[in-house]
């Protein structure tokens, strides 16, 4: 028996990719965007935090909205340097080190309650399933935000990023004005490879579109 | 509030007590599983309380696989991961526990399952899960987004069951955080009494649920709605005037309606989020009996809210809801019980978790 047809979309409202130099470190992205984050703040805050405070700048969140965190190595940096604090660990980079910090650096400076926070943290198939917690939450504005920061002795074993990047999309159900639509139409088929988190990144940077199947449906991504 | 009424088919956990029946009655005999552990492992450190189901250390392969393996044997059978039936995953710590074992020892095994989703895929494989599978992770309200994102997908129409599954074992990594936060000390957790110093116990957890869409018949049980907030107010404090702990309690409240409800509250052992939970409840369920047994389990992190739930099942279905073990009098209200109590005067269960970043969750259990 065929599947019933289900198709679920949300359209993009706000696009901002934040893709740094490949050199840049944390305390080079310290200095880089002093001006653009809250200055009590930024001492603290990881690489990825500043980038995802980057994407998030100017972003009409409210308290009754929920927002999306995709990444697959999270705090790679901190939890290296937490590692590094032992045997007298230090507290402070414990607190960074647990995912979602990257996005919590943002919000609590900016005293900005959410509803819900979906932090997500696979990789074969993230894009996909942070796409469907999107797509099946039911507030009016959904913020997807993702990102990575660059490690070093954990990038040499494959358990960190070698890029640092970070974006945001706003997506609603309302059409007009809109940049670009996301679209889940159920089907039977076999799995293609998911769009991985850098892939999609670079997909909204550029406007590409994006098409593949899942075990579940089909997945598009289109631009207006 | 998501009120997409599931029915548990399954649910099983397993603590320092042994499975959901054995946490079930080592908490309904006041027993406490957690032992003065020095918090460092091997490397020593000051004495903490940990429920702990192996050494603290990690181990080769991790610790915690052949207790998930043994776990996922009480999984009824399905094609988890393909087709209509999604797996979810959730954990805090993953095998970050194996990292610090790999700074110690510089075995690169160790590395292996270091990240999140290397910890999962090493799941995956061992349980022959297909790659329907999503992973969260959001400190100790991490198992209700799982329990809240099955319930989507079922509503939604894209699974028939839902396999969540929920882990979080101890490591040094994570014992020598909390530690060094000092709510991890040498005081056994009391929680929601009044004391100088609040304390907590961490314990190892492991919890699955099978998910279906809709009502349970007769002798079953429903988890009806789900209720999250994020204060977003501090990394590890709350809104001094609870207002985040009022936002959630407020919310699944409108769920339980006219219930006689009973509240399994998070009740880790720190005084202020003790203190502004336990008011938050009082005035929100005027009358409810509250309980914690982070207590007797310790804190078993992103796998509390799943854990607990299977337990609550459990004691329902004995008739008697252990009270708040390691809690003492004066408490912070009358509501808070500190002794067993008969189930059967409640139609309703309200189970709630709290996180770093001022998270809170919350679900509405009924029995049919």
């Amino acid at each position: 028996m065929s599947p019933t047809p289900i198709t679920l979309e949300r359209y993009l409202h706000h696009v901002k990719v934040e893709w740094p130099a490949a050199d840049e470190t944390a305390a080079g992205a310290r200095v880089r965007l002093a001006d653009r984050l809250p200055r009590t703040a930024l001492r603290r805050m990881t690489h990825l935090g500043m980038l995802v405070g980057c994407v998030l700048e100017g972003v009409p969140l409210g308290s009754t909205d929920a927002l999306i965190y995709a990444t697959s190595f999270a705090e790679s940096r901190a939890l290296e340097d937490y590692l590094a604090s032992f045997p007298s660990p230090s507290p402070l980079l414990f607190q960074s080190s647990i995912h979602p910090g990257g996005v919590q650096q943002v919000l609590i400076p900016r005293q900005q309650p959410i509803a819900r926070l979906w932090p997500m943290a696979g990789r074969r198939r993230l894009i996909e399933q942070a796409l469907l917690a999107a797509l099946i939450e039911p507030a009016a504005t959904v913020a997807l935000v993702g990102g990575e920061e660059r490690g070093t002795w954990l990038l040499e074993h494959g358990m960190a990023s070698d890029t640092a990047f970070a974006f945001c999309t706003l997506l609603s159900t309302d059409p007009s004005g809109a940049i670009g639509r996301v679209e889940f139409a159920r089907a039977d088929g076999t799995a293609e490879a998911c769009p991985d988190l850098q892939s999609f990144a670079l997909a909204l940077r550029d406007r590409q579109p994006l098409a593949w199947a899942s075990s579940g449906g089909t997945w598009r991504l289109t631009w207006s | 509030m998501d009120l997409l009424p599931c029915q548990l088919e399954a649910c099983d956990a397993l603590t320092a007590f042994g499975d959901a029946d054995a946490s079930t009655t080592g908490l309904l005999a006041g027993l406490r599983a957690l032992e003065l552990t020095p918090v460092l492992g091997q490397a020593g450190g000051d004495p903490v309380p940990l429920a702990l189901r192996g050494p603290l250390d990690e181990t080769l392969p991790p610790r915690w696989l052949a207790d998930l393996q043994a776990l996922a044997t009480r999984i009824p059978s399905g094609d988890w991961g393909r087709g209509r039936s999604p797996v979810v995953v959730t954990s805090c710590n993953f095998g970050v526990g194996s990292l610090y074992a790999y700074q110690r020892e510089r075995d690169p095994r160790h590395v292996a399952p270091g990240a999140p989703f290397a910890a999962v895929e090493l799941l995956q494989k061992a349980l022959g899960w297909g790659d329907d599978l999503t992973v969260f992770s959001h400190a100790c309200v991490t198992s209700h987004l799982g329990l809240s994102h099955a319930a989507r997908l079922l509503h939604a129409g894209l699974a028939d069951r839902v396999l969540v599954f929920s882990y979080d074992f101890l490591s040094p990594f994570v014992t020598g955080g909390f530690h060094s936060l000092k709510i991890l000390n040498r005081g056994f957790p009391a929680p929601y009494s009044v004391g100088e110093i609040g304390s907590i116990g961490l314990g190892d957890g492991a919890a699955f649920a099978v998910l279906r869409r809709g009502v349970a018949a007769s002798g079953g049980f429903t988890v009806q709605a789900h209720a999250l907030y994020n204060e977003m107010f501090h990394v590890t404090g709350n809104q001094p005037d609870g207002a985040g702990f009022a936002a959630c309690a407020a919310t699944i409240a409108t769920a339980a309606g006219g219930r006689r409800v009973w509240v399994k509250g998070h009740g880790t052992g720190t005084l202020e989020a003790g203190r502004l939970e336990a008011e938050a409840i009082a005035r929100q369920f005027p009358g409810s009996p509250l309980v914690s047994w982070k207590g007797g389990l310790g804190h078993t992190l992103g796998s509390c809210g799943l854990v607990e739930l299977a337990i609550t099942v459990r004691a329902v279905r004995q008739g008697r809801i252990p009270g708040t073990v390691g809690g003492t009098d004066p408490t912070f209200g009358d509501h808070v019980a500190l002794e067993p109590f008969a189930a059967d005067a409640f139609d309703g269960i309200i189970l709630t978790s709290n996180a770093f970043g001022g998270a809170h969750a919350a679900m509405l259990l009924t029995s049919s």
